[in-house]
């Protein structure tokens, strides 16, 4: 018994060493950071820095995009993986590829393809143009930076919806319909209520990477929708202040903690326990 | 059956893939009767149920629900209600919403749905239960969980489709006369799907056997026992010796170089018939004191009985017998006229009702399971 967990123990080392390395360390470096001033001495300085108004705006901008572009998410992603889990099991492999597409293509060329397509002489308006719509000015507004997270991180909703509803038995959903539920009512009482943990990794998987995101903003909202990654860049990369860019990072990693802590409350209460 | 038609199938027929699944099928199901369709692994059981249900469309031919064609009505409106194979509960719902299900769907009061629900839990011996994860239950538990919330919308007309297929032998005894008396005590129409005779003849009002797509006989249980159509029924119910005979005459045949009397009639002069011939109802007698004489070459002890196969003319019939015999010993074998019964020849004449193959079976099945490795 002892020889075995001790055998465990060895088996589990490389995975320690990985986790000590690229997660517990950095860590410990934005706290250290954000908690110490320039000459490396305590201070809360940093934090209270952060309560001026420019920044709060950009911590709630950030939340509030973050939000929108996960519901907008999850409002698109469910449909298609509901009907992509409806077909062959062969076209459904090809489909998730396909979902994956992008994905390939590398995340700044994706976002400078959009920004030529939403230009006010970008394709989408030359093309309109033609039709005699138009110009209608899409670059650089607050919906161009939500539509860019959408792009970006639809397919981290579409995967885990899908893997979820793909698994749930279709003996059980005939037991629904058998019992009286119209195919909406299917929807609703049985594939939505087990889909549940799909939806948590999906909100996550979309959530926290959209409200840590730099560079969309940038590109597509033209600089004039500071998020809290653009900020955290900058204090890095140009200000030099790695106090502050810790801090801001110390608080985001606060606010992404404290949202996901919310909705698994919510979702577990929602549905009493479903474990998959 | 002098209670009107619930559900009738006329001339169905479906096919999967080029193949012909269910072959022109055509059945009648009464109000309270229970109906057990029997039949090996893949003849279409399941199917059938399912186009009753509403889960499959007919290629031609009409489904017929209290006297309307409801081949176009979708499963959730039918009045059919279907316990599954592997009983499908809700795994997001505990026992109570379960069962509960489909009284929520029509806006039915908290306090009726209370009511209804422990009235089911009562009849399926779950009180207690309704907090339960299904998840968490047995599986007898999970049968009975299934059986309550098919139950609870008091449908015409209830599926079953091997509900019992999952659970040992003492429970499933235990489970058949639940459900015989819910059956019972509820007055509604079931329609039960197993590969198990023996459930099908002690559950039964009628039995539906099936082969090969086709209904090969429709009958109460008695029926189809003592009077099989077929070599298959015959074969697939119970134990049977089937031996190739000629109807010399009306109450007479001939087979094993032997004329026997027996109580059929109205073949051709002559025809060439199966015979059958139940295990349990040939006597042993000393050898030339019987009417065919033959050499035992096994003999397996059942409990109950012994379980003999004698070579008679090179066909090895089986024989149930209390009283033991010597392997090798010359036995002779004597056969009432009732115990005799004869049946006109069909496709399946020749292939069953040899026990001399019997414990060729066994190897073959072995080495099967062994190339499968
Ligand atoms: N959806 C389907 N697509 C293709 N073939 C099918 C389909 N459903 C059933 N079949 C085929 O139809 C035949 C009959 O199937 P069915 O499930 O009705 O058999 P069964 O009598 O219920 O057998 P079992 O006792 O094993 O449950 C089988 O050969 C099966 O492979
Ligand atoms: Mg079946």
């Amino acid at each position: 018994m002892n020889k075995k967990s001790l055998m465990q123990k060895a088996a589990a080392a490389p995975h320690m060493v990985w986790s000590v390395l690229f997660i517990i360390a950095p860590l410990i470096f934005v706290v250290y950071y954000a908690f110490t001033d320039k000459e490396g001495n305590p201070t809360l300085g940093n934090i209270t820095e952060l309560a001026q108004a420019s920044y709060l705006e950009v911590f709630i901008r950030s939340v509030c995009f973050a939000f929108l572009a996960t519901v907008i998410c999850l409002i698109i992603a469910y449909p298609i993986a509901y009907f992509m889990s409806k077909a062959k099991p062969r076209t459904q492999k090809i489909l998730i590829m396909l979902v994956m597409l992008p994905q390939w293509l590398n995340f700044l060329i994706r976002t400078y393809s959009w920004m030529a397509l939403l230009e006010d002489t970008g394709i989408i308006n030359t093309i309109l143009g033609y039709m005699n719509i138009g110009p209608l000015h899409m670059i650089n507004t607050s919906g161009a930076v939500i539509l860019g997270m959408v792009y970006n991180y639809l397919p981290y909703m579409i995967i885990p919806l899908h893997s979820v509803i793909s698994k749930i038995d279709p003996r059980v959903l005939e037991a629904a319909s058998d019992l009286g539920c119209s195919p909406l009512r299917v929807l609703v009482r049985v594939v939505i209520p087990l889909s549940v943990s799909g939806i948590v990794s999906g909100v996550t998987m979309v959530f926290v990477p959209s409200i840590s995101t730099f560079y969309i903003s940038q590109k597509l909202g033209g600089g004039n929708f500071d998020l809290i990654g653009d900020t955290i860049e900058r204090q890095f990369q140009t200000a030099y202040n790695y106090n502050l860019g810790a801090a801001m990072s110390f608080v985001l990693m606060l606010i992404i903690v404290i949202s996901m802590a919310v909705m698994n409350r919510y979702s577990g209460e929602d549905d009493g326990g479903v474990i998959v | 059956m002098n209670e009107k038609k619930i559900i009738e199938l006329k001339n169905v027929a479906k096919s999967y893939d080029g193949e012909m699944i269910l072959d022109h099928i055509s059945l009648d199901v009464h109000e309270k009767e229970f109906v057990t369709f029997l039949g090996p692994s893949g003849c279409g059981k399941t199917t059938t149920l399912r186009i009753i249900a509403g889960f499959v469309t007919p290629d031609t031919g009409d489904v017929v629900f209290d006297g309307t064609r409801i081949n176009d009505i979708p499963a959730y409106k039918r009045h059919v209600n279907t316990v599954f194979q592997k009983y499908a509960l809700f795994p997001h719902l505990n026992v109570y919403e379960n069962i509960a299900f489909a009284l929520r769907l029509n806006k039915v009061s908290e306090e009726e749905i209370f009511e209804r629900v422990e009235e089911m839990l009562a009849m399926v011996n779950l009180r207690g239960f309704e907090k339960r994860d299904v998840n968490l239950l047995s599986g007898g538990q999970q049968q009975r969980v299934a059986i309550a919330r098919a139950l609870i919308n008091k449908p015409k007309v209830l599926l079953l489709d091997e509900p019992l297929g999952a659970l040992d032998l003492k429970l499933r005894k235990d489970m058949q006369n639940e459900l015989k008396n819910i059956q019972r005590k509820t007055g509604i129409t079931f329609i039960y799907v197993t590969h198990d005779q023996e459930e099908a003849l002690s559950m039964s009002d009628t039995v539906v056997v099936m082969a090969d797509g086709k209904i090969q006989q429709i009958g109460t249980p008695t029926d189809i026992y003592n009077e099989p159509q077929n070599a298959f029924v015959a074969d697939f119910i119970g134990e049977s010796n089937i031996i190739d005979g000629i109807m010399l005459d009306d109450y007479k045949v001939r087979f094993s170089g032997h004329e026997f009397e027996c109580l059929d009639k109205g073949f051709d002069k002559n025809e060439r018939v199966d015979v059958v011939v139940r295990p349990e109802d040939v006597d042993v007698t000393k050898p030339g004191q019987g009417m065919l004489d033959g050499v035992v070459t096994s003999v397996t002890f059942k409990g109950v009985h012994y379980e003999i196969i004698v070579n008679i003319n090179n066909f090895k019939w089986m024989i149930q017998s209390t009283d033991y015999v010597e392997p090798n010993q010359n036995i002779g074998i004597y056969i009432e006229p009732d115990a005799i019964h004869i049946m006109k020849r069909s496709e399946y004449s020749g292939k069953f009702g040899d026990y001399s193959s019997f414990s060729d079976e066994l190897e073959k099945l072995s080495d099967a399971s062994e190339e499968e490795e």
